[in-house]
This record gives structure tokens, sequence and C-alpha cells, in this order.
């Protein structure tokens, strides 16, 4: 060998090496370039990610809980390349319900479902089929997440006991992603996402990244729960100062005089306001109309109800002697306004002061109760039949009320209450009941009606204590005077 | 406030619903649920027992009526059983006993259900 071809072979080697060099410069730099780009990515993800969550709070601070979810999914999704994904929120009790779903979602307690092969569209049919499971805490993948408060990363899922395996393609979750949603030491939900869009499995930096997501995410949450639960305090409250007001105007200011008897009555409205009312009318000039109802809705819609019901009566009352026939026409009149699960207990008693006489009909409400005034200490129910106002057909309804009449003696006294009275409950669940009711009545019908109610008031305010008034506690008495 | 606890038993073309605890507001939504879902499937031959039901609030009853009145345009019906004492007046007292069906024993209300 000469120099010559030793030179060209040494340079030949060079050149090789040097190609390698470059070769393995250019592809290093190439896989930098990637790595940058994905990096470069991640990072825009992260940052229109906390840029997203930021906007849900700027402009007028309602924050809407369902966009928010919506949000966050969207960006989890992007993150991870996932095709699907859910977000489920812990909800009343030990249940986590889906808030938010994006793309074809398969249910993960894998109930099978026999309507998917019918459905028009499959992806609704899909998500509606999730959206009606909740999951309970601690049970399936998704329970044990949110119970455990560790994420989960299934890699192959085709191959994992815990995952459904569904035979329709578009169901198949072939790789999977479930993170907790934490706040300080609360797991508040779980976000799950399913099958990577390049049909690639999930690895651990899917699982970081969504984990740092839904770390930045749960802030948010809370303060959207918080507010939410403001918000709701809030129009609560208001609603339950709307429905005080309305059921206070309509309670009578004064009694009216009635010659030759006494006539008292009370109301003590519950915390949440239940639709007590009553009234004293008067009918012409020897007869009165004695009203006491109770509305079986509360809050605004009972107080409207009791609105309604106040001014049929009063219309109906004028020149109607009989009681059954004024109710006959609530009945006929308030029907049309009422859903089928609402009624109206109604006692209305007319009081012929010549006659001296009380005609009494119920409908479906607690009964009156006469105590005699001979000082025998004698009590007794006065007995009519009928239905709550609003119950059954109306035929059914005109057939059962019937007028029951009673004589009043000098010092007799008819009590009427609501069962917010006798149902009154102390902190031992204990109820004050009909016996109690009686024993107060009875020591104090001598010394004249408001002296009933006020020892009425007095026993069950004592009995009840420190426990929460659950119903409107509303009473009425009529005296004869001696 | 107390939960109620319901417990499901099929008896041919009927079913039982064994109620145990309150009925209120708060407790109510799960019979609700209970109910719609047999309705959904075609189911409109209820019996509830009673005999564990220990309150029922004004408001729950006035929602079983709703039920027992679209059973009932199913040819179906909702009957109560095994109320108790004071359970029975609260819904003489409103008049529900001239609406719903009553009955002393779940055996009797089965067997009022004709064809």
């Amino acid at each position: 060998m000469n120099t010559e071809s030793a030179l060209c072979f040494l340079f030949m080697l060079l050149s090789l090496a040097l190609a390698g060099a470059l070769f393995f410069l250019v592809a290093r730099n190439r896989r930098l370039r990637a790595m940058r780009d994905a990096m470069l990515q991640e990072k825009e993800v992260i940052y229109s990610f906390v840029h997203d969550v930021s906007e849900v709070f700027i402009g007028d601070g309602s924050a809407d809980m369902d966009q928010l979810l919506k949000r966050v999914l969207f960006y989890a999704l992007r993150t991870a390349k996932a095709g699907a994904g859910a977000i489920y929120l812990r909800g009343e009790g030990n249940k986590l319900e889906p808030r938010a779903i994006t793309g074809i979602f398969p249910p993960l307690s894998g109930r099978p479902d026999p309507g998917i092969d019918r459905a028009v569209s499959k992806s609704q049919h899909v998500e509606d089929m999730v959206r009606r499971q909740p999951v309970v805490f601690g049970e399936g993948l998704i329970g044990t997440v949110a119970d455990l408060g560790t994420a989960e990363l299934i890699a192959d899922a085709e191959r994992d006991v815990r995952v459904p395996q569904y035979a329709e393609d578009f169901l198949k979750v072939r790789s999977l992603v479930l993170v907790p949603m934490r706040f300080q030491q609360e797991v508040m939900g779980v976000l799950a996402v399913v099958n990577r869009v390049d049909g690639a499995s999930f690895v651990q930096s899917d699982l970081n990244l969504l984990q740092s997501l839904a770390d930045q995410a749960s802030v948010s949450v809370h303060f959207v729960r918080l507010r939410e639960a403001l918000d709701a305090k809030q129009r609560l409250d208001r609603d339950l100062e709307i429905a005080r007001k309305i059921q206070s105007l309509l309670l009578p200011k004064h009694l009216p005089r009635i010659p030759g008897f006494e006539v008292a009555a009370s109301n003590i409205p519950a915390l949440e306001v239940g639709g007590d009312y009553y009234d004293v009318i008067p009918i012409d000039e020897t007869h009165w109309g004695l009203a006491i109802a109770d509305v079986s809705g509360k809050g605004i819609s009972g107080a409207i109800m009791m609105a309604i019901c106040r001014s049929i009566i009063r219309s109906t009352a004028v020149g109607e002697t009989s009681p059954s026939e004024v109710l006959r026409a609530v009945n006929r009149l308030m029907r049309a306004d009422f859903t089928e699960d609402m009624f109206v207990s109604i006692l209305y008693m007319v009081l012929d002061t010549e006659a001296s006489t009380l005609t009494v009909a119920r409908a479906g409400h607690e009964r009156p109760i006469l105590f005699r005034g001979d000082g025998s200490r004698a009590s007794e129910v006065v007995e009519s039949p009928g239905v709550a106002v609003g119950l059954g057909l109306p035929e059914q309804f005109d057939r059962t009320l019937q007028d029951r009449s009673v004589t009043l003696r000098a010092g007799d006294v008819v009590v009427a209450c609501t069962d917010g009275i006798t149902e009154a409950m102390n902190a031992r669940q204990e109820e004050w009941g009909v016996e109690n009711f009686l024993e107060a009545v009875s020591v104090s019908a001598s010394e004249g009606a408001h002296s009933v109610i006020n020892n009425l008031q007095q026993r069950v305010v004592r009995f009840i204590g420190e426990a929460p008034q659950y119903d409107d506690m509303t009473l009425i008495a009529l005296r004869k005077l001696p | 406030m107390k939960e109620c606890v319901i417990h499901r038993e099929e008896h041919g073309h009927l079913d039982i619903l064994h109620l145990d605890g309150s009925l209120d507001a708060y407790s109510f939504p799960r019979l609700e649920a209970a109910l719609n879902q047999l309705r959904e499937t075609n189911r409109n031959r209820v019996v509830l027992d009673c005999a564990g039901l220990d309150y029922i609030s004004s408001a729950a009853l006035g929602a079983l009526i709703g039920f027992a009145r679209r059973a009932r345009e199913q040819n179906g019906d909702l009957k109560l059983a095994k109320l108790s004492p004071k359970i029975f007046n609260i819904v003489e007292l409103l008049g529900f006993h001239k609406i719903l069906e009553i009955h002393n024993e779940v055996d009797q209300a089965v067997k009022s259900f004709v064809g």
C-alpha cells in the first residue's frame, strides 16, 4: 500500500466518521427539537389551561360550575391527547355524579345496555347512559380513586379485569387514566380520560400532567362550589323573607268583635314558613266565618297558594251560611292551580250568633274541640267527614264533605289548630300530642279565649325548647261569653 | 332526619315495597325514584308495606296520590298496607283513605288486585 492510497483510506475513514457524527448531531438535534416542541406544547397547554380557568372567574363574578368543568375537561383531553373524558363530582350523600362528559366516554361500571343498537345517536345514547349512572363512593374504578385519593394509570385496559370489555368497537376502553380532584384533605371528584387519539397507551407523564391540571382545577372547583352554596343560601333567605312578608300580610291584623262572643288566634311561623293561615270573616249581621288552613307547600309557593285560598274563601263566604258549600266552591276554584301533590287542609266554621250554633265543615283538617263551660271540664271532638282540598276527584270531595252543627252555651270554648301544634316535637323527638293540648285548654278555658291561646302557645313553646320548629303553629279559639 | 330504607319484593305482576324509616321531604325522593323506576318498566301494581314506617309527611302522602292516579290510568293501582295507628291517623285526618286503598295486611292488598 503506498502513501497515497493510505491517505485516501484515512480520508474516507475520516469522512465516514464525520458523516456519522453529522448524522448523530442532526438526529440529536431533531430529537431535542421534538422534545422542545413537546415541552413547549405542554407549557402552552398549561398556560392556556391556567388562563382559561382564571377566565371563568373574570366578569360579573358569577361562576358557572358546568362551564368550568367543560373547560377543564377540554384542556385535560388536549393535554393527554385523549379521545374522551369525564369529570365526576361528589354530590348528595355518597354519590359521584358525572358533571361533564366529552367524546364517547363508555360507562366504566360496565352495565350492559340493550338499547345501544337501536339508538339513533350512539354518542348521545352513551352519554345518557353514563349520566344516568352515578358512581358510589368507594365502588368501581372511579369510586375507588375518589375514596383513596390516588391516581390510577391503566396503560393496557384491555387486559385489566377492572375495566369493562365492550364488544362494540366505539365503546372499547384501550387505555385509561383517572386522577382525583382534591382540595386540602377532601376529594371533590375524579377526572377520567380514555383512549389516546393516536392509538398509543397513556404513560406516567400523562398521569403527572393530568394530576397537576386536576390540582389547579380543584382550587377553582372548590371556590365555585362555595359560591354556589352561598348563592343558594341567599336565594333561600330571600325566598323565606318574601314568603314571611306574604304570610304576615294575609293574616288579620285585628280580629273583629263578635257580639256575645270572644275570639282569639295566633300564628308562629316556622323557620321554613309552612303556609298556615287563619281568618275571621263577617258573613252577614248574625253570621261569622272562622277559617283555619294548612297549605301543603312551603316557602313562596305555599304562601301564594295560601293567598289564593284566602281570597276564594273571603269572596265565597259572604252571604253563605253553609260552610261545606264554601269549601266545595274553594275546591272547585282552586283545583285548577294545583299540581297533583298539592293540597290544603281547611277547617271552616260558621257561627250563628242568634241561634248560638257553630256549623263545622272539615276538609282534611284537624278536628276542632269543644270544651264545655259548665264546670264539668268535659271536652268533645266535633266530628265531620271530609277530604283535603285538591285531593281526589271533585265529585268525591263534594260527596264526602258534610256540615255538622253544635250548640254553644255560655262559657263553652271551641279550639282549632294546625298539625304544627299537636305534632310539635322536642329535642328528644317526642310529640306534644293531643293529651297535652286538651290539658292546656281545660285549665284555661274558664279564663277566656285569649287566655286559652296564650296558655297553649306558652306550653307548646316550652315543650319544643331548643329543638327547631318544623312547621307553622296556628291556633284559633272562640268562646261564648258567660 | 331519618332515612327510609326500601326493600322491593317481586310478586308476579305486582311489586311490594317494604318501607322502613320515615318519609319526609328529605327521604321521599328515594321512594319516588323507586316508584318511577317501576312505572318506566310498566309495572303499575304496587303495594306499600308500611309496617316499618314511623312517620310520613303530608306532602309525601300527596305525592303518592299522583302515583296512584297514573297507575290507575294503566290499569294498576298503588295500595297501602299495615299502617301504624299513628300513620293511619294522619291518613284518615286528611281524607287519604277515601282516595287510596288501605289494607290491614299485605296479603289482603295483594289479593285485592284481581286478574
